[in-house]
């Protein structure tokens, strides 16, 4: 309710807030898009010291759309420089002592697939699938953070989810 | 219900018990499972809001310090470039001096070197750096008498003269360049060369043909004594000067003003000098007010 009252997001309360609110949003999205090599907690920073700065021409109900289009920005202006080719992290699988050698070496081998697999996905499929598989996030939260139609969401990670799996059983 | 809405809704997990138990006999049903399990591999750092909301504070106040001590130091910055910028407009301000068609004016430098100036000519000089630089520029003709001291530039669009302490004219018109000595020495720098002019020599330049030393045997230049005399030069240059002089326009359409002209005229009688300039080559003239045409005969 307080956002109204508000004609921008100066003030220091509604500021922290705001970031406690979308800090970890953003990152997530940065990191699914972008990946892990261009530094997503730094851009996080970048991106809202930007809006600290620009604060007095920021109003609460545009506060989310400009951060992620800045921290968005931010990213594609060091794709640009420095050409980073998107790779995601892989986590050794847990080790687990009663599986076996050879379950294990399977399991390397399927996440594998499955990184070239994400690689291979458009960036807008990539982060709305993996915001809902690994974030746990609804449809409707994603929609709301993309800005995009629920609809459209749910397509692009059907979409993911399906080329995910032929893109498997090819490999 | 179809497969791709039991997916959907399975990615939503909006599944019921009964929809979960049709889903998980779909076809591809383990596969599914697979990859949505194999992906939480990729998950990535995990973020601590509480602790990057106190790095941006950090960072935040890091930048406003820096502001507030850079805005002084711009501040003063800014302060010094003016006052550096009045003081500049103040010393490097030259006095000018400038004559109209048919007037001459003569000048007294502050080191009491004097300078006459011929018509339609301005001379530039800075008073106050006068002790530490003997310059001057000039656009037109002068005539200078340079006291002895440090060394005296004269600057042109054309050259550079320089001298110690001596006489000399500087004519640097569109028609030519010309500079003689009258006394002493004197160093004009032009086009790149450099060529040191005695008493008595003169160097002309025009129309990018530099004369072969002529010279005189005059003490100061005629036009001091309000006669404008030439010695072989082309008749546009006579006809330019005679302009100048008299503040009037000649037209001369037909007349080869190429051919060399030696003589003079006088400064204070227009329909005198008009006749010296013309007689000798056979030329009439028509004058209505302050328009001059020139015919052959």
């Amino acid at each position: 309710m307080s956002k109204n009252l508000h004609k921008n997001i100066c003030e220091e309360t509604l500021y922290a807030n705001f970031f406690k609110k979308y800090a970890n949003d953003l990152h997530s999205f940065l990191y699914y898009k972008f990946g892990e090599h261009l530094n997503p907690k730094d851009k996080v920073q970048e991106a809202f010291i930007k809006v600290w700065e620009n604060c007095k021409n920021i109003t609460p109900e545009k506060a989310k759309n400009y951060l992620f289009t800045v921290g968005n920005n931010l990213m594609l202006n060091e794709v640009k420089h420095q050409k980073v080719v998107l790779r995601h992290r892989l986590e050794k699988p847990k080790s687990h002592t009663h599986e076996n050698p050879e379950f294990l070496m399977e399991e390397q081998e399927y996440s594998q697939k499955l990184q070239k697999a994400i690689s291979s996905l458009t960036e807008a499929q990539r982060v709305a699938f993996l915001l809902n598989r690994i974030e746990g996030k609804k449809h409707k939260e994603i929609a709301q953070l993309l800005d995009i139609s629920t609809k459209a969401v749910e397509k692009r990670i059907y979409g993911a989810l399906k080329k995910l799996k032929e893109q498997i059983d090819e490999l | 219900m179809k497969r791709e809405e039991l997916i959907k809704k399975w990615l939503d997990n909006e599944l019921d018990a009964k929809e979960l138990q049709l889903f998980e006999k779909l076809d591809g049903y383990e596969d599914l499972l697979r990859i949505s399990n194999g992906v939480q591999n990729f998950r990535r750092d995990s973020f601590d809001t509480d602790l990057e909301l106190i790095k941006l504070k950090k960072a935040i106040a890091a930048k406003n310090q820096q502001k507030n001590w850079l805005k002084p130091l711009v501040a003063i910055a800014a302060a010094i470039v003016i006052l550096f910028g009045i003081y500049h407009s103040f010393t490097m301000q030259g006095t000018e001096i400038s004559t109209l068609a048919s007037q001459k004016q003569e000048i007294a430098l502050p080191d009491h070197s004097s300078v006459s100036l011929n018509s339609l000519s301005s001379l530039v000089y800075n008073e106050k750096e006068w002790d530490t630089q003997r310059e001057v520029q000039l656009q037109g003709e002068a005539f200078f008498k340079v006291e002895k001291g440090s060394t005296f530039h004269v600057k042109t669009a054309t050259g550079l003269v320089t001298v110690v302490g001596t006489q000399f004219t500087v004519k640097d018109r569109d028609e030519l360049f010309e500079v003689v000595c009258y006394e002493g020495a004197v160093r004009v720098d032009h086009l790149g060369q450099s060529i040191v002019l005695q008493k008595g020599d003169r160097y002309i330049k025009m129309d990018g043909i530099t004369t072969p030393n002529t010279t005189t045997n005059q003490s100061s230049p005629s036009w001091i004594t309000n006669t404008s005399s030439f010695k072989s030069m082309p008749y546009s240059a006579v006809l330019a000067e005679f302009e100048r002089q008299y503040d009037v326009k000649i037209t001369a359409t037909d007349i080869d003003s190429k051919q060399l002209f030696t003589g003079s005229f006088i400064h204070d009688n227009m329909d005198v000098a008009l006749k010296s300039i013309t007689l000798p080559l056979n030329l009439k003239y028509i004058r209505t007010n302050r328009m001059i045409t020139l015919k052959g005969e």
